[in-house]
Formats: C-alpha cells, sequence, structure tokens
C-alpha cells in the first residue's frame, strides 16, 4: 500500500440496501445510507450536505444562503444545509458537481442548529479543512469534538457554477434544469437527461473548466475522513468504501451488523483498488508538478505553496 | 495627619486600575479615588463615520466580560436612531443571550471574590483553584454554570465571547426547535445548580463580613460592619434587560443626566507617604511615588440627577425588588440573588420563542440624524449607549458604561473603610474596566455643576 | 510543582475576552492548573500585581504606544519570557485597535496601537477574535511538552507550533484582504467554506462558491485567513489529528 491511499482500516465494496434509496443516490448510495442510519442510532444529530433549491424552498431555515435572490438560484448549484431526516437526506443525495462550501455551515450547526453531533460530508479538501478545524481550531470554537461523523468523496477536481453551465449548456447541448445526473467515470463526463437522453464529453474538454484551487490537491480518496467513498473501483451501481478511523470503524461496523450494506471484498471486484491507486497517483503527480511549477513560477519570484 | 497610599494595579477583576487613598492614623480612608488606567482606544471616536452595522461589532469589544450588553446597547441605540421596531423573535433571542451571558458573568465574579473569602468554619482563606475539597466541587460547579450560561448565550448569539448573530434590524438566524430544546435542557440544568452555587457564596459572605477581624497579608484588619456604605443614589432601567428611547415609556431620561470630567473630580498630584510591603501580592506603591489620579483617571463622571450613582444587581433589586441591604455585603448578596431569577427569566423566554418566526424586520431605514438611546442592564450595571445614525453613517455615538457610573459612586463608598479593605469594595462592584474608557460631555454646562458638587 | 511550565500573562489594550476564552476551557482550565500550568501573572485570575520570569507569556491586547506604561510592560514581558504567546487578534494584527485614532477624553493622545509584534519579538501567534479556548488549550499543552516532554514529544510539538511561529513571523497585518491577496489572487481557493464559519462578525458569506468579504464589517481579528486549509497545512501533524487530539484530551481527564 503506498501513500496515495492513506491510511485506512479495511476497505470493502458496498451497496445499499435500501432499494428505494439508491434510486437517488449517486453510486451505492453510502453517504446517505450511512447518515440515515447515523441519524437513527442518534450517532450524529444532523447532517451537513449538499441539497439543492427545491430543498431550500422548503426548508429555508436549514440552509445556508448565499446573496443570490431565491428567484436566480440555478438548476443544480449545490446549497449547503442541515438535514435531520431520511426523507430530508435523501432530497439532498446525489452528486453536484460543483462547489458547496459544506465547511462554512461547521460552527453554525453547532450554534443556531443546536447540535451536539455533526455528521459532515465532503470533498478530500473538505475534510482537510475539518481536521484543521479540529486540531487548529483557531475561529472554529467549540466545533471540534461535535464532529461525530465525516464522510469524504473521492475527487479528482471541482468545478465553478459557470463551468458546469457551459460543459452542459454548450458542450452537452443540454438545458440544465433538464438534466438528471451528472457523472465522470471511465474516462468520460457523462451526462444524463430527464427525458433519457445521455451525452458523454471527454476529459479532455473538461481540463479547461477546473477550478484552479484543485490543481495543487494532493488528496484522492479524502485521507482525513472517518469513512472515505466513492464509485472508482467497484462496479457500476456500487462504491467503494474505505473505512479509516477509529470513529469510522465503529460506525461502519454497526451499519453493516443492522444489514445497512452488501458487500463485496474489494479484490474480488474490477476494476478494483487498482484503479483508485492508478487515479490516485496521476492527481499527486500532476499536482505535484504544479506545485513545482508555482516554485518557479515569476522570474526569481515563487507562487505560494499551502503546504510549508 | 493623612497619608497617600496608592494598590496600583488592583487585581482580579477585568482591566486596569488602581486606587488611590488618603487615610488617617488609624488607617481609615478620608478620601479615596479609584480611577481607571487603561488606555483609551476611543471607540466612541472611531465609530463616526462607519456603518452602523459595523459599530456594534467594535462596541462588543470593549469588554470581554460583559460584550453582549454592549453588542446589544449598541445595536439597539442605532436601532432607535434609524426608528427600526425588530421582530419579537428576535427580541426573545436577545433576551436569551443578555441572560445567558449575566449567568456567566455572575459566576466568573464568584471565582474573582472568592479569595477574599473564608472557608466557613475554619481561618482558611479560599484558593478557588486549589484541588481541595470543599473548594474543588465548588469551582466545577462555578465552570459549568459558566460553560451552560456561554452555551446557551453561543446558541441564541452565535457566539458567547462576542456575538455574531446580532445584526441591525434583528438577528441573522432563528434558532431551530433542537436548538431551543438543547438551550432549555441547559436553562434547566442551571437553575438547580444556579440555587446551590448562590446559597454557598451567601453562606461565604456573610461568614466573611461577620468576622470582627480579617486577614489581609498577615495584617489583622478589623471589620466595619459598614463596609461599602454610601448615601449615592441607584439607578437601574430595567429588572433584566434595558430600555429604549422607541419605547413607550422610557425608563432611563437623558435630561436627567450630565457627565464631569475627572479633573474637577479627582484628587490632583501627590506623593505617596504610606508604603506596605505586607500587602498582598507585591505591595503597594513606594514611598515618593508621585500619583495624579486627576491628569491619570481613563474616564469621565457621569451623573443622574447631578449625583454619582450606583448601577448594577443591587440598584437592579433595590429598584424592582424591594432589595434593602446596603454595602459590599449587600451588593455581593444582591449579585448572587439574581442567579436564580436570570435562569427563571431565561426559560420564561425560551419558553415564548417561536423557531419559525421572523427575526429580522422587513424594512431598515437609513436614518436621518436623529437621537437615539438604549440601555441594557450588563451584569454590572445600566449600559446606556447614544446614537446618531444618518444616511446609513454613524453621526455620533456614545457609550455610558456600568462601571464608568460606578466609578464616582465606589470612590464615595471607600471612605471610613480600613485602606486594606479598598479592594474588597471595589471587586463588590464587579469591575469590568477596560470599557469604562469614554467621556461625553452634552454641554459645557457639566462642568460647573461639577466644580460645585467637590467643593 | 516543578514538573510545571511557569506561564504569565499580560493584558495590554484588549477586552478581556480572551482571558475568558481561556477561563472558558471551564473543568479542564482546573486540570491545566492542576498539572500543566504555574500560572505566576495573571491581573484578572491571579492576584500577582507585577509582571515575572516566566516559561510562557500570554500576551493579550495590543500596545497603546503613547501609554508610558504600556510600552514598559510589552519590554519587560518580553525581556522575561522565554516564549512570547500573541493571543487574540488584537495582540497579533491590531484588531479593533487599528481602527483608532485618538481624540477621546479623558486621554485625547491615546490614538496609535500597535500588534505587539511591532514592538518585540513574538514567537507564537493564536488569532481570533476571540480566540477560542480549544486552540489556547491546545497551545498550552503543547507548550508543556516542548519543555517539559520527552524527545519525541518536543518534536511533535515543534512540528504542531511551527504553523504558528511562522504566522508570528510573517507579520503584523491580517483581515479580509489576506484571504484575498494569500490565497484567492494565488489561485488556491478551493471554496471550502471555511473562512465563512471562521469569521466572527459575519463579513464573509460564499457566493457561487468564493468567499465574498464584506470589508466594512471586518474587524482584522486573522481568524479567515489562519484557519484556511490553504494558509498552512502542516500534512505531517494534521494527518494524525487522531492520535493527536485523543493526546490531548488524555492529558486533560
Ligand atoms: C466534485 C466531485 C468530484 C468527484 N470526483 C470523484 C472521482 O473522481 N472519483 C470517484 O470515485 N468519486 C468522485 N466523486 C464522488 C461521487 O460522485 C459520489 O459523490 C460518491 O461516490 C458518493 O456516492 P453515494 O451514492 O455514496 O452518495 P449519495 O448517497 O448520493 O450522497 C452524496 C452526498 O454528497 C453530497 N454532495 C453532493 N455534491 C457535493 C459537493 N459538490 N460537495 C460536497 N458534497 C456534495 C450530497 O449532498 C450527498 O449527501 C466526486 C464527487 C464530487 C462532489
Ligand atoms: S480536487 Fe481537491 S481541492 Fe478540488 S474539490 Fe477535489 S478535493 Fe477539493
Ligand atoms: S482579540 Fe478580541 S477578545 Fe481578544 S482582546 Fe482583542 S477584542 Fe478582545
Ligand atoms: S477557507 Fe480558504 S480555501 Fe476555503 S473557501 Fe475560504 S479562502 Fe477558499
Ligand atoms: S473577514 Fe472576518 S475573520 Fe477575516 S479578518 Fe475580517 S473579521 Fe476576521
Amino acid at each position: 500500500m503506498g501513500a496515495e491511499l492513506g491510511n485506512y482500516k479495511s476497505c470493502v465494496s458496498a451497496r445499499s440496501t435500501d432499494k428505494e434509496l439508491l434510486k437517488h443516490a449517486q453510486d451505492g448510495g453510502i453517504v446517505t445510507s450511512l447518515f440515515a442510519f447515523a441519524l437513527e442510532e442518534g450517532i450524529i444529530d444532523g447532517a451537513i450536505v449538499a441539497a439543492n433549491k427545491e430543498f431550500a424552498a422548503k426548508y429555508p431555515s436549514k440552509c445556508m444562503m448565499d446573496n443570490s435572490n431565491f428567484d436566480m438560484i440555478e438548476p443544480w448549484r449545490p446549497i449547503p444545509a442541515i438535514v435531520n431526516t431520511k426523507a430530508e437526506l435523501i432530497a439532498a443525495a446525489g452528486t453536484k458537481y460543483n462547489i458547496s462550501p459544506n465547511v462554512s455551515l461547521l460552527k453554525e450547526a453547532t450554534r443556531s442548529f443546536g447540535l451536539d453531533k455533526i455528521g459532515i460530508v465532503g470533498t478530500p479538501c473538505q475534510m482537510q479543512a475539518v481536521r484543521k478545524a479540529q486540531l487548529y481550531p483557531i475561529g472554529m470554537r467549540d466545533v471540534g469534538a461535535s464532529i461525530a461523523l465525516a464522510v469524504g468523496i473521492f475527487c479528482m477536481e471541482n468545478f465553478p457554477y459557470q463551468s458546469i453551465l457551459q460543459l452542459v449548456e454548450d458542450h452537452a447541448a443540454m438545458k440544465l434544469e433538464s438534466v438528471k445526473k451528472m457523472e465522470i467515470g471511465k474516462g468520460k463526463f457523462w451526462v444524463y437527461g430527464k427525458r433519457g437522453q445521455v451525452v458523454q464529453l471527454p476529459l479532455k474538454i473538461t481540463h479547461k473548466y477546473e477550478q484552479p484551487g484543485c490543481h495543487v490537491c494532493l488528496d484522492y480518496v479524502a485521507n482525513l475522513a472517518d469513512v472515505s467513498t466513492g464509485s472508482v473501483g467497484s462496479p457500476d451501481g456500487w462504491s467503494t468504501v474505505m473505512v479509516r478511523s477509529k470513529i469510522g470503524d465503529s460506525v461502519w461496523g454497526k451499519a453493516m451488523a443492522a444489514g445497512c450494506f452488501e458487500t463485496q471484498p474489494i479484490e474480488k471486484v474490477k476494476p478494483g483498488l487498482e484503479l483508485v491507486t492508478k487515479l490516485a497517483n496521476e492527481k499527486i503527480t500532476k499536482n505535484k508538478k504544479t506545485l513545482e511549477g508555482r516554485a518557479t513560477f515569476g522570474v526569481g519570484k515563487a507562487l505560494r505553496n499551502p503546504y510549508i | 495627619m493623612s497619608k497617600v497610599v496608592e494598590i496600583s494595579p488592583t487585581t482580579r477583576h477585568e482591566g486596569h486600575s488602581k486606587l488611590v487613598l488618603k487615610v488617617n492614623d488609624q488607617g481609615i480612608i478620608e478620601t479615596g479615588n479609584w480611577c481607571s488606567i487603561t488606555p483609551v482606544r476611543g471607540v466612541e471616536k472611531l465609530a463616526v463615520g462607519k456603518t452602523p452595522e459595523q459599530v456594534p461589532k467594535i462596541a462588543s469589544r470593549v469588554c470581554g466580560i460583559c460584550p453582549i450588553a454592549h453588542c446589544l446597547a449598541a445595536t439597539e441605540a442605532m436601532e432607535a436612531s434609524i426608528k427600526c421596531e425588530i421582530p419579537n423573535d428576535a427580541k426573545m433571542l436577545r433576551h436569551i443571550l443578555q441572560l445567558a451571558n449575566r449567568c456567566h458573568s455572575i459566576a466568573l465574579h464568584d471565582i474573582l471574590i472568592l479569595p477574599d473569602f473564608y472557608i466557613p468554619g475554619t481561618e482558611t482563606k479560599i484558593n478557588p483553584f486549589t484541588a481541595e475539597e470543599p473548594v474543588r466541587s465548588v469551582a466545577k460547579r462555578i465552570q459549568r454554570l459558566r460553560e451552560i450560561g456561554q452555551t446557551i448565550g453561543q446558541i441564541a448569539g452565535g457566539d458567547c465571547i462576542h456575538p455574531r448573530n446580532t445584526r441591525i434590524g434583528g438577528m441573522y438566524r432563528n434558532v431551530s426547535e433542537q436548538a431551543k430544546t438543547k438551550m432549555y435542557d441547559l436553562a434547566k440544568e442551571g437553575l438547580t445548580l444556579s440555587h446551590q452555587q448562590a446559597e454557598f457564596m451567601i453562606a461565604v459572605i456573610r461568614n466573611y463580613h461577620n468576622r470582627d477581624f480579617v486577614d489581609v497579608g498577615g495584617m489583622k484588619v478589623p471589620m466595619p460592619k459598614t463596609l461599602g456604605y454610601h448615601n449615592q443614589g441607584y439607578l437601574a432601567t430595567h429588572a433584566f434587560y434595558g430600555s429604549t428611547s422607541m419605547d413607550e415609556c422610557p425608563s432611563w431620561d437623558i435630561n436627567r443626566f450630565k457627565e464631569a470630567r475627572p479633573y474637577d473630580w479627582y484628587m490632583g498630584e501627590m506623593e505617596v507617604t504610606l508604603e506596605e510591603p505586607k500587602y498582598p501580592i507585591g505591595g503597594t506603591t513606594k514611598m515618593g511615588t508621585k500619583v495624579n489620579p486627576q491628569m491619570e483617571a481613563c474616564t469621565g463622571i457621569p451623573m443622574y440627577d447631578g449625583q454619582p450613582v450606583e448601577v448594577g444587581p443591587r440598584a437592579r433589586l433595590v429598584r424592582y425588588k424591594n432589595f434593602d441591604m446596603k454595602g459590599t455585603k449587600g451588593q455581593n448578596i444582591a449579585r448572587e440573588m439574581e442567579y436564580q431569577d436570570c435562569f427563571y427569566e431565561m426559560i420564561d423566554c425560551i419558553d415564548a420563542l417561536n423557531t419559525s418566526g421572523k427575526v429580522v424586520a422587513d424594512y431598515i431605514p437609513n436614518g436621518d440624524g436623529s437621537l437615539g438611546w438604549a440601555s441594557n442592564e450588563a451584569p454590572r450595571g445600566t449600559d446606556v449607549h447614544i446614537a446618531r445614525v444618518n444616511d446609513w453613517k454613524v453621526q455620533y455615538f456614545s457609550m455610558l458604561v456600568p462601571t464608568t457610573w460606578n466609578f464616582a459612586t465606589c470612590s464615595k463608598a471607600l471612605e471610613g473603610a480600613p485602606w486594606q479593605l479598598a479592594e474588597v469594595i471595589m471587586r463588590g462592584y464587579d469591575p469590568c474596566v477596560s470599557c469604562a474608557t469614554h467621556m461625553i460631555v452634552l454641554d459645557e454646562e457639566n462642568k460647573m455643576i461639577a466644580q460645585k458638587l467637590i467643593q | 510543582m516543578a514538573d510545571k511550565i511557569t506561564v504569565g500573562y499580560t493584558h495590554l489594550s484588549g477586552c478581556t475576552g480572551c482571558t475568558v476564552a481561556l477561563a472558558d476551557n471551564y473543568a479542564g482550565l482546573l486540570t491545566l492548573l492542576d498539572k500543566y500550568v504555574d500560572l505566576k501573572y495573571m491581573p484578572t485570575l491571579a492576584d500577582a500585581r507585577h509582571i515575572q520570569q516566566v516559561d510562557v507569556s500570554f500576551v493579550e491586547g495590543s500596545v497603546c504606544i503613547n501609554d508610558k506604561l504600556a510600552v514598559e510592560e510589552i519590554k519587560e514581558t518580553r525581556e522575561k519570557s522565554a516564549i512570547v504567546v500573541a493571543l487574540g487578534g488584537c495582540a497579533c494584527y491590531g484588531n479593533i485597535t487599528r481602527f483608532s485614532r485618538g481624540g477621546q477624553q479623558n486621554q485625547p493622545a491615546h490614538e496609535a496601537y500597535l500588534p505587539i509584534g511591532d514592538l518585540i519579538k513574538v514567537d507564537v501567534y493564536i488569532p481570533g477574535c476571540a480566540p477560542t479556548p480549544q486552540m489556547i488549550r491546545n497551545v498550552a499543552v503543547m507548550a508543556y511538552l516542548l519543555l517539559k516532554g520527552t524527545k519525541e514529544q518536543k518534536d511533535l510539538a515543534t512540528a504542531f507550533l511551527t504553523p504558528l511561529m511562522k504566522l508570528a513571523a510573517a507579520g503584523t497585518s491580517a483581515c479580509f484582504c489576506e484571504l484575498m491577496t494569500n490565497v484567492i489572487n494565488q489561485g488556491l481557493c478551493m471554496g471550502c467554506g471555511t473562512c465563512a464559519a471562521a469569521c466572527p462578525v459575519n463579513a464573509i458569506t460564499m457566493e457561487y462558491g468564493k468567499p465574498q468579504g464584506e470589508r466594512d464589517l471586518c474587524i482584522k481579528c486573522g481568524a479567515c485567513y489562519s484557519q484556511c486549509p490553504r494558509s498552512f497545512f502542516n500534512t505531517d501533524v494534521i494527518s494524525q489529528y487522531e492520535a493527536i487530539n485523543e493526546a490531548i484530551m488524555a492529558a486533560l481527564q
């Protein structure tokens, strides 16, 4: 095991046993099922997720809104929100390929929301933010000890909202509101329409649209999450799950015992960890190069390296 | 021949202050000056030209012990100037936040005054940080009470030291049902603990004041029955919360208020002629040192009806609850008596809070330069802020903070006490000094009035 | 007693909110004082009236350079402490005292306030307004390990404190602009939202996933920048978050 996958205690391929839930989930419904279980068991008393406009219309007080006029909030724009029930979790399931500043709710969760045990889902960089907030809580009073379950999602890159708009509306020639699902996999960016049409774009096209901050990111599989998950490595409809911390181990064990998930050994599935490792390596190698490039970016002037 | 002794800086309270005392041959204080020596950050002046939204956030930061009172009084003074009515649930959240701050503040004050007192039935002074019983259990209870207060404040106010949730026109967010339940549970627990804590403190305070002699750094000092008595009046604007110029019947009258400068009120240049190295800890100021309260003092002398008045827990209890115990003893007991009431009131407010109600006013005017004021009953007394906002800019801002009111009153209360107990009297006021660094003069007549008073 | 580190607390032009934050470790404060910290000097909580020789000094507040006493006190603090920690936005960056411009009674000449790092060398920064009890606790425990621990513990403490020492070396000015100049302008922001959560005055909102700073609200406390995972991220230390957090919690039992 190389360092690219971080430390983990166990790794499986898994899928939620809740068929209804799977209809709304991105992959194996790991995030939504695990939070639903944790809520039911009182392991968490609320979870921070990426919701959307429909959710915000129904539960305005549960969301962290920006300054946009509500009518102007576009389809597929994530809105960080706190959910307390399985129905609310399902309403926020599925991947939104643009920035959802979930950590912006982390402090408020312990304040006006009154949470004592927070669940939070996020990209690897958001997991880094969470752990930094725990170890160096400079502006995060009374937050660290309240984080009860941090679920990380694998992430190669993320996009500004405008990028998704242009990818879907220009390159895929679809209206954003008629999109049912988006997905990155098998070397392509997939757009599924509500009427059943499927468009695939080569990743070559998407690169120009990536968020620049992602190009210095050295974590693919959310090394600092309690449990991290993504589609890569597992068959369609299944997820690769890595259990990392003591908390993660305990919650995952309980959820398994309660029958929330069906699993297959990761060694038995195709393409398996080999692909995860390969992609992780690619990402890290590429971004290390960016960091090196930043060191000699100007003439005798470097761009800042956040890791030193 | 009277002698001059100086205790500087004073300890176990917030901020920097000192005591300059003229004492007689028996060591009894003839004239006492208690003055702030905290540099003046000039918040009232730096506020001018800023937005009414930013100024309360800065005002909060004049004091970390009653930041809530400053933040709320400043916010409400701005609202009073622009004439903005806020929704009822925003008011409830502000009330809860304010009471929560009081709980933590009373508990903190307990820690600060305990070292003056004895464990009842013994000759041992209390070190609140000792690991030994019975003190350790009390210390833990105090810290738990503070935790309860701070946590409730954090829920209602976004943060508990400097609140984040308050804004002009109401509050940024209402709280969830879950948060309401949490506040309720905490308040219930706090109520029980505050009962026990107040009982303990009142016993300790009585024990101390009933002694004939008390020990100060190995000196046996007689305990006067009238320790801390004064003949000044009391000022309070509400049993718990406060009042504003927008109220139908405001409980504070700006026309009855005047302020003098310390130059008119304090003693001029003197030399220290009495030095006591035994005075804990580190002794009093060296013989021969020049002192000049008149020039050094950093606060003004506010007056109500032409006299300094006492503000704080006793003032509230005298004004609203028929309390009549005088002196330092009465003051400390009054504070403890506010404890449980604070939780009862908080529970009522939590009950009244509708978590789906709106908390921001529909319309927030930009202001036309009218004068507005708001008072807030800080843990240590009436805190009045005055503002003029014009076209969303602050034109004028003034803060009459509790300890400023109390400086002159406490100076009076020092008279007749053995000088070694001066700090005990001062701590009865639960001073919060770094905020007490302002001065406003509404009209120049004030100076005349003050001079006459001294003669 | 001999095993504890000696600690002092110098209070300059600050509001005592930093002191309250320290006290807000609640029962943990009692444990800190029982086991690790011998509090030699602290005007609010302890009786000692004068600055003393200590291992670690925490300084709250900025320095009014028009006040002789304040200037003497900060110099004396430096001379008498092995490690000086600037506690809170005022001591690190000036915070609200940056806005001061004097002219107020009864000391109209008190107008110039400087973060302590402009007058003395500062070793460690704890930004924020108010700073958090947990951050103060972590630094106190790490300072203890640095001075009294085994070799391994010393290394850990050094690694933990290094970014806070670098902040201290980096300068005495911070506000929302640091996020703009050092993170966003540098192409490093990835939209996590941490800065918005960290801001004590709600000056930061996330618009289309990126921070927008309301600079008329910002009080210059430095919390957003230092909390941002793209200001500093010492992977070696933060990856061990589980073990370090457990060790700190165990130390406070
Ligand atoms: C930007 C991005 C890039 C990704 N890249 C990869 C990749 O390269 N390889 C890979 O294997 N997997 C990647 N994923 C993860 C993958 O798309 C799924 O999110 C993951 O497998 C979880 O699926 P699930 O069925 O368990 O989750 P679900 O049960 O569907 O739940 C998904 C959860 O994620 C939250 N969420 C959705 N969008 C965001 C967002 N933008 N930011 C934060 N939280 C969000 C939702 O609110 C929901 O709670 C990426 C995800 C994102 C957001
Ligand atoms: S690539 Fe890295 S920085 Fe970008 S969103 Fe994913 S985890 Fe965050
Ligand atoms: S940093 Fe904040 S809490 Fe600390 S002294 Fe300054 S204003 Fe007060
Ligand atoms: S904390 Fe840093 S990386 Fe995260 S949103 Fe703010 S500026 Fe961007
Ligand atoms: S934006 Fe907020 S957190 Fe950042 S320096 Fe200003 S006040 Fe502090």
